[in-house]
């Protein structure tokens, strides 16, 4: 019988640390089966249930895109007891990983649309994800644009990456930083404020992922754009334990995040008074 | 329908065990649960219903996922035979068919294996129910207020009547009736014997409290959201987990590993969403972060949530949460309190 | 004097000398009541006081679920004799200020035992409960029965030495004054006397009946913290399992964080779902400080905490050398 609550074994490969304060890190995982190499199939947005047997499981989503064959990366912001045990892995140790779980941002959807993507902090892992996809199948998408924020310079993840989407001409890169520091060429100021000051077009399809409060003063300048609640997207956060839609530990509304979403458009969110 | 006399029942029973592992009530401590029994006689029908509920039977308050160690994970190996459970009342019939639709099927990816639970498939889909009409539900009962009663055989495999002298069997499932087939030692009941039953069902009926209407109750619940109707229906709620915990629906889980020195076992045990840490995020934000959103989020999701999913209320009116609560928070009340408020009416401005 | 409290209580509200009065009503089964929070004349018309005014509402001074001190500048509470000495306690151990809680005194006959009164029906559902004198008479569908009340009373009152409130601000009725139980602590002894094969096997088969569900920690006016020691993760200090050594740990460290501070009201007893009885240790801790530091909880409002004090004489025989 086929059993959602079993992990398959995969191996750290690569630990890169994202920022110097050390709490943010990039794992590289590769599978240890072949069978499971070629079951997983993902797509962006979608999560996984990450665990070290003994000392517990957490959701993340998926950083790495599809497209990059046989791996899988996650970003880990070190806060609780196994995000903590998580930061101790090494290279060569070996993982729990339960997926991919959840729906995923509609990429089929965008085809031949503009696309805006606000995120914010450490929650660019998807958002990663999905930037990588659409940017390996350019031509089916339109105008690309990404507005990135963090509280300052240190805190964006995925540095490199960062610098070479910035030279590249078929993608508009705005990063921004809460205040202005040394050294800062780029933007500053709150995403929401920089949402309303690069001139979207209101017909573009948008994602949207950050903290809390980022998401809940971001959403309605879109609105005030003149962006559609159905063209709007954002991937929740909640404790999901299961992940399969039983324990009902994310439950918002009548929804749970784990099956019904993590991603969500604000038509369907609507409704629901607990979403945010 | 088939019978058998009383003093046989334990040679049907002992008949029944060679095939299933056979559950019934049976003392627990000065209350009583479903458990399996070595023997009939273990069996305990003294209380109407079992104070703790069957759905233990399925989901047992701790269940072992894995068993884990620097090998890897591996599945603790059951061979068990089918289980009967012996002497359900109808509200947990209904309650424990309810759980199969959460745990059993998928409902966003119906064909998706992965998203159905092996360790409720491996014990459920197997088993056989002889749920037993209750002769005389007590004042607490409230299974009709749901479109069930005392003598409802919907859900059942098996619908037992017990009479003066004799058990009176009904077929209801494909399953229960192939079983009744099988069995040896029962014979088929006369007019009389239905005579009997539809005397014993009248007066169960009429022992039942009045129905309160809660066909407004769906609708209504998600206009209330921002209502001070919370406030007053959690005041006195203590945030404990005896009504979750008793209740033969709640069905929320926790995932925990239990070990040490990368041996051990990862469990899943219930939880209740009335514990604050139910949904407290490890970075300290906490979604339901008082007691109001708490017992809102409950009533919620029997009364609204699951319905829009399951298309039925996750309550069957048993009535256990009622005799539990240790401040006495009654759901009935709730539910009248609910139906009753009116909406938009003045509220004084310091509450 | 039921009609005195009602009249006390909306005098209180009219004048406003309190924001919210905690009290009882008539609960919606028999022989029950419950908690009622009285904000206006007409709430207080529910009031009850009598032997079935089972909990410690005190609890709702201090617990997260509502933090009534913080919601409400002050706040008016009926109470038993326990429940003033909860009250004490909070102030001792700066949980509330004393002169923010107005406490109304009640003469405590004794509260009834749910898990007593089962036993005495055999678990059958009763339909109501009746008290005329020293007796009580119980009936049920097809049944009535009439025991002495010291079989259907709680422990806790049937060796209670403080039956009035010893603190308050109002008294109503008459005061039963500090009652002479011969020997609070008789239960205990009894236990004592059993070998520590036998105790263990008690304990035991007690504490395997938890489900887990915390009613007693959550109705327990003595356990107020924030965040329970079992709710803690990171490290996280016992199993969440219902298997029985985590269930032992919880209870056991869960009687030791209220020793020198459970003021045996009860609460936990008639809380508990699965009947466990959790007086047999909690009772044990508190003749324990009695013997050693001559103790007991919630007597004296300027007393400090005995677990927050340290005398050089105090006996440290438990120390093992």
């Amino acid at each position: 019988m086929c059993n959602g609550y079993l992990p398959i074994q995969m191996r750290v490969d690569k630990v890169l640390t994202e920022n110097p304060d050390k709490t943010l890190k990039t794992f590289e995982l590769s599978f240890l089966k072949d069978n499971d190499r070629e079951n997983f199939k993902y797509m962006p947005g979608q999560f996984c249930e990450f665990s070290i047997t003994g000392k517990g499981e957490s959701p993340f989503g998926i950083a790495s895109s599809p497209t990059e064959k046989d791996i899988l990366k996650f970003t880990v912001n070190r806060t609780g007891s196994v995000t903590k045990e998580i930061h101790y892995l090494r290279p060569g140790d070996i993982v729990g990983v339960r997926g991919p779980l959840g729906n995923w941002y509609p990429v089929g959807k965008f085809k031949g649309g503009d696309v805006v993507i606000i995120g914010g902090g450490f929650a660019f892992t998807t958002l990663r994800s999905l930037l990588v996809y659409m940017l390996e199948h350019r031509s089916d998408y339109g105008k690309i644009t990404v507005i990135y924020g963090a509280r300052n310079p240190d805190l964006f993840i995925y540095k490199e990456e960062l610098e070479a989407w910035d030279k590249r001409n078929d993608l508009i890169l705005h990063l921004t930083i809460d205040k202005a520091v040394e050294g800062w060429t780029k933007l500053c100021g709150f995403v929401p404020t920089v949402t309303k000051e690069v001139k979207l077009d209101p017909k573009s399809w948008a994602v949207v992922c950050g903290p809390p409060v980022m998401i809940k003063f971001t959403l309605p300048v879109l609105k005030e754009i003149g962006f559609n609640d159905g063209m709007v997207y954002t991937s929740l956060e909640r404790r999901m334990k299961c992940g399969i839609g039983k324990c009902g530990r994310c439950g918002i509304g009548s929804k749970y995040v784990c099956i019904d979403g993590p991603v969500f458009s604000l038509e369907e969110l609507k409704n629901i008074p607990e979403a945010f | 329908m088939l019978k058998i006399k009383k003093e046989n029942i334990n040679t049907l029973l002992e008949e029944l065990m060679k095939d299933y592992q056979v559950y019934a009530p049976v003392k627990n401590g000065s209350k009583a649960a479903f458990k399996v029994i070595e023997n009939p006689d273990d069996i305990f029908t003294g209380h109407v219903k079992s104070e703790y509920s069957p759905k233990s039977v399925f989901f047992p308050q701790s269940e072992v996922l894995f068993e884990y160690s620097k090998e890897g994970v591996s599945i603790p190996e059951k061979k068990e035979k089918p289980y009967l459970l012996w002497g359900v009342r109808n509200c947990d019939t209904k309650s424990i068919r309810m759980l199969d639709k959460v745990f059993g099927n998928a409902r966003q990816a119906p064909d998706k294996d992965m998203y159905k639970d092996p360790y409720w498939k491996q014990k459920y889909d197997t088993s056989i129910i002889f749920n037993f009409a209750c002769n005389a539900p007590l004042t607490t009962c409230f299974c009709n207020w749901f479109g069930s009663g005392p003598f409802d055989e919907s859900g059942s495999d098996i619908f037992v009547v017990e009479t003066k002298d004799d058990l009176i069997f009904k077929g209801i499932s494909e399953k229960g009736k192939e079983l009744l087939k099988k069995l040896s030692v029962s014979e088929i009941s006369d007019k009389k014997d239905e005579e009997a039953v539809s005397e014993l069902k009248e007066k169960a009926v009429s022992m039942m409290p009045e129905v309160t209407d809660i066909s407004a109750l769906y609708e209504k619940l998600p206009k209330l959201w921002n209502e001070p109707i919370w406030q007053e229906i959690s005041s006195k709620c203590v945030n404990c987990g005896a009504c979750a915990f008793i209740c033969p629906t709640c069905h929320c889980f926790d995932v925990s590993d239990e070990g040490k020195n990368g041996k051990g076992k990862r469990v899943r045990l219930w939880d209740s969403c009335m514990f604050p840490i139910f949904t407290m995020e490890a970075s300290g934000h906490n979604p339901r972060g008082n007691s109001v959103d708490r017992v809102r989020q409950r009533v919620m999701h029997k009364f609204n949530y699951f319905k829009d999913n399951y298309g039925t209320h996750l309550c069957t009116g048993c009535g256990r949460c009622v005799v539990v609560c240790p401040v006495n928070l009654d759901i009935r009340d709730v539910i009248k309190d609910i139906i009753n408020y009116e909406l938009n009416k003045k509220v004084p401005a310091d509450v | 004097m039921l009609q005195e409290l009602k009249d006390t209580v909306k005098k209180l509200i009219s004048e406003k000398k309190v924001d919210i009065v905690i009290g009882w009503k008539r609960g919606t089964l028999p022989g029950s009541a419950s908690p009622l929070f009285i904000q206006t004349q007409e709430d207080a018309d529910e009031l009850i006081f009598d032997s079935t005014c089972r909990n410690n509402l005190t609890a709702y001074l201090t617990k997260d679920k509502r933090k009534m001190s913080k919601d409400y500048k002050k706040t008016g509470i009926i109470v038993k004799g326990c429940d003033a000495r909860s009250v004490v306690l909070y102030a001792v151990e700066n949980q509330v200020k004393r002169e923010n809680i107005f406490l109304i005194g009640v003469p405590c006959e004794g509260v009834y035992e749910k898990k007593k009164i089962r036993a005495a029906v055999d678990g059958k559902e009763i339909l109501g409960i009746k008290k005329s004198g020293n007796a009580v008479t119980i009936t049920g569908r097809d049944f009535e029965i009439a025991v002495p009340d010291k079989d259907v009373l709680s422990d806790s009152c049937i060796y209670c030495r403080y039956p009035d409130a010893l603190e308050y601000d109002v008294f109503i009725g008459e005061p039963r004054k500090e009652v002479d139980v011969k020997d609070e602590f008789a239960a205990v002894k009894e236990f004592e006397k059993k070998t520590s094969e036998e105790r263990w096997e008690y304990i035991k088969s007690e504490y395997s009946k938890c489900i887990r569900c915390y009613a007693c920690r959550n109705v327990c006016p003595s356990c107020y913290c924030n965040e329970c020691f079992v709710d803690q993760n990171n490290p996280q200090w016992i199993g969440k399992t219902p298997e029985m050594t985590d269930s032992i740990i919880f209870h056991l460290i869960r009687n030791l964080h209220t020793a020198g501070r459970c003021v045996d009201c009860g609460s936990c007893v008639s809380a508990c779902p699965a009947e466990i009885d959790l007086r047999i240790m909690s009772k044990k801790v508190e003749k324990e400080i009695k013997e050693r530091f001559d103790y007991t909880a919630g007597l004296d409002i300027n007393e400090k905490p005995v677990m927050a004090t340290f005398c050089e004489h105090e006996k440290q025989d438990f120390i093992m050398s």
